[in-house]
């Protein structure tokens, strides 16, 4: 009984405390004047836990590396360059609230994207209230080119459907006789697994390549079997994955246990995972894969990226720490040109800017469209002996594409 | 319309899945039979066995199939210390409604623990073995599900001569059918259920390890299986061991068959819709257990 009345007390005094903190911490840090010497605060969403931490970290990293060797060499415009991330939980109203803080309370000076096109849209939103150039490392599905946006810029080569287009330009080039004429796809049921092996279908079909077998399996599949026993039975001459990563080795693995012998093996993102030739048992023979970035790839600003980044973190960059610096690249280049960098009218400048020229990054040269999506396509890399490399397109390759493919 | 070689290829494939899925929902079934326990940490405990049995091969470089040695007795005895310790605990009255709050929580707490441990990634154990196959009747099997298969097949027969031959067996049955009744003829039932449930949660590291043969693992995964696994349990008959495996090898072949048709996101609503059918035509399950009935 005594706790019973004692109770209201306890309650008042908690909220007398909770009162008193709030008005203590009200008047902290408020006004921001701008003068040249203040640093350039970068604000950023970033999904640090729950669904999307693994890569929302490792976009951390690339954002991390690009503040330090930018900064490293005197900053931007002689600004240093200060970012102010926040976690947004992999939660879509959390990644709003995050942002308006960022641009409203908190008046950093730029944004740049979280990731995943599930955050990247309601962000990009945000931003483009607020009139705030809005460059992102992760959205890459259809859906976000279709809103209308004017603000958004996705910093890599190309959009999922656009990944082979360079697989697709060089296997319609080959004679009548040696071209694939039947081929398989399986893809995940997900906007940017199936939007990879989607695009290529529509240009090999242009091309007359025949489809033989057309599946599509729901993201939480762990079992292969059946869909790999229905490509092997069609024997087609191809075969390709619009995979995330389980998918993918999971489809393999259960394809090579069918001893099925395709001419080529073409599937998204698994086979670029570091972890994905011990997955399969080194049984990774001419097994294809598009790529967004590539540690070998020869482009100016991409051998200090990995010697640098490596130093920083003890490890060589990946896709996702490179669509990191990539966006901070982009971002660099627009705040040079238009000689500030700040809310306002200097947004639309750097906006402007982006949409009429073409910005050197680690991942190539990145131009856009009206609506931010890049005009690139992917390198398409192949498993050749124990390691894999660029084959495609001809002035990026590192060695030639093997095709027939040998047995996996 | 499909080849000949495609539909034995589909009906072996689904034989093996078959026999795997009746392999992982034994316990469950066992759990509801002894306690009316709803354990829905079922397959987390499944995916902690094929952590380890990965674990073991990785670090140790021995075949994951000898982790079972350590993990086998130590999923019984965590299953006789879950019984004993917590869910002996609850109010019969709430039992069932209240096992699901607490075996969910013991799931997420699993789930959770492996990603502390073991973080996110994606792990597949590399096998010398893991693709290699041979042919029967023009169809390929797959050394790693043969292997996945025999367990199962010996870990239930184990447990049907167990509960049929055994005096703990007759024991754990007499507490599955009538608990009031056990008690008068002598059975420690706590004691009972005590073993009961530690034999189910054994199941569970037999059939993580068959898992983990020829599956990629991540911490979440366990949420992808609980759906299939309790609609087998019901459809087999709440308690019944050879009704669960029964259900389990017509749904695996009924999945991998409708496959050819309907394609693999509407094949899977097969677990669902049986579930659906069994409550509407026929609670108490098509295989045995009249357990349901009461309830």
């Amino acid at each position: 009984m005594r706790s019973l009345v004692r109770a209201p007390w306890a309650l008042a005094l908690g909220a007398s405390v909770t009162l008193v903190l709030a008005a203590c911490g009200g008047g902290g840090d408020e006004g921001s004047g701008e003068s040249s010497d203040d640093p350039i605060v970068v604000g950023i969403s970033l999904p640090l836990t729950g669904d999307f931490s693994e890569p929302g970290k490792g976009v951390q990293e690339g954002y991390e590396a690009w503040a330090k060797i930018t900064n490293d060499k005197g900053g931007l415009l002689g600004r240093q360059i200060e970012l102010k991330i926040l976690d947004d939980q992999s939660n879509a109203d959390r990644v709003v609230a995050d942002y308006e803080q960022l641009i409203g309370s908190d008046q950093v000076d730029l944004v740049v994207g979280p990731f995943s096109t599930r955050l990247v849209v309601p962000s990009a939103r945000v931003a483009q209230e607020y009139g705030m150039l809005f460059v992102e490392p992760a959205g890459a599905a259809a859906e976000v080119f279709d809103q209308g946006f004017k603000n958004l810029f996705y910093a890599a080569p190309a959009v999922a459907d656009d990944h082979y287009n360079h697989l697709a330009e060089h296997l319609l080039a080959l004679p009548a006789g040696q071209k694939p004429a039947t081929v398989a796809y399986a893809a995940m049921d997900d906007p940017f697994a199936q939007g990879t092996a989607y695009g290529l279908k529509k240009k090999l079909e242009a091309g007359g390549v025949k489809t033989v077998v057309d599946e599509v399996y729901p993201p939480n599949t762990t079992d292969f079997g059946s869909i790999a026993a229905k490509i092997a039975a069609a024997k087609p001459d191809m075969v390709v994955g619009g995979s995330q990563y389980q998918d993918g080795v999971n489809l393999i693995v259960a394809l090579q246990q069918l001893n099925y012998q395709p001419k080529l093996a073409a599937f998204s993102t698994a086979p670029t995972s570091p972890e994905f030739a011990k997955a399969i048992g080194n049984k990774t023979e001419g097994i294809l894969s598009p790529t967004g970035y590539s540690q070998d790839a020869p482009y100016p600003s991409n051998k200090e990226f990995v010697e640098k980044f490596t130093a920083q973190f003890g490890k060589a960059p990946e896709e996702d720490q490179a669509n990191g610096y990539t966006t901070g690249q982009v971002v660099a280049a627009a705040v040079q040109a238009a000689g500030c960098a700040e809310q306002g009218a200097c947004q639309q400048k750097m906006i402007d800017w982006l949409h009429a020229n073409k910005v050197e990054t680690v991942v190539g040269p990145l131009s856009w469209d009206a609506t931010g999506k890049p005009q690139g396509a992917h390198m398409i890399q192949q498993w050749v002996g124990n390691d894999i490399r660029i084959v495609l397109p001809a002035d990026a390759k590192e060695t030639d594409l093997v095709y027939p493919k040998p047995a996996w | 319309m499909p080849s000949g070689a495609l539909l034995v290829q589909s009906i072996i494939l689904g034989l093996l899945l078959g026999g795997l899925y009746a392999l992982l929902a034994a316990g469950l079934t066992l759990y509801f039979g002894i306690m009316r326990v709803v354990m829905i940490a079922h397959s987390a405990f499944l995916i902690l066995a094929a952590y380890l049995a990965w674990w073991t091969n990785s670090r140790l470089g021995v075949d994951p199939l000898l982790s079972m040695v350590v993990t086998v007795p130590l999923f019984f005895g965590a299953g006789v210390l879950l019984q004993r310790g917590l869910l002996s605990r609850l109010r019969p009255a709430t039992l069932t409604m209240m096992s699901v709050l607490i075996t969910f929580a013991i799931a997420l707490i699993i789930e959770g623990l492996l990603g502390y441990a073991f973080s996110g990634t994606q792990r597949r154990i590399q096998l010398g073995y893991g693709t290699a196959g041979f042919e029967l009747f023009g169809a390929r099997v797959a050394v790693v599900k043969l292997i996945a298969f025999a367990l199962a097949a010996v870990s239930l027969a184990g447990l049907y001569v167990l509960m049929k031959r055994t005096q703990f067996g007759w024991a754990l049955r007499a507490t599955i059918q009538h608990r009031d009744a056990a008690r008068l003829v002598g059975i420690d039932t706590e004691r009972t259920a005590g073993f009961g449930f530690g034999l189910g949660l054994a199941t569970a590291a037999v059939g993580g390890t068959a898992l983990s043969l020829d599956t990629t693992i991540y911490p979440s995964l366990h949420w992808h299986w609980i759906g299939p696994l309790m609609a087998i349990i019901v459809v087999g008959g709440l308690g019944s061991v050879p009704g669960a495996a029964a259900a389990a090898l017509l749904l695996g072949l009924a999945q991998s068959l409708l496959q050819i048709p309907m394609g693999a996101t509407w094949a899977q609503t097969v677990f669902y819709v049986a579930l659906f059918a069994t409550l509407a035509v026929r609670p108490q399950g098509f295989f045995g257990g009249r357990l349901a009935q009461r309830f």
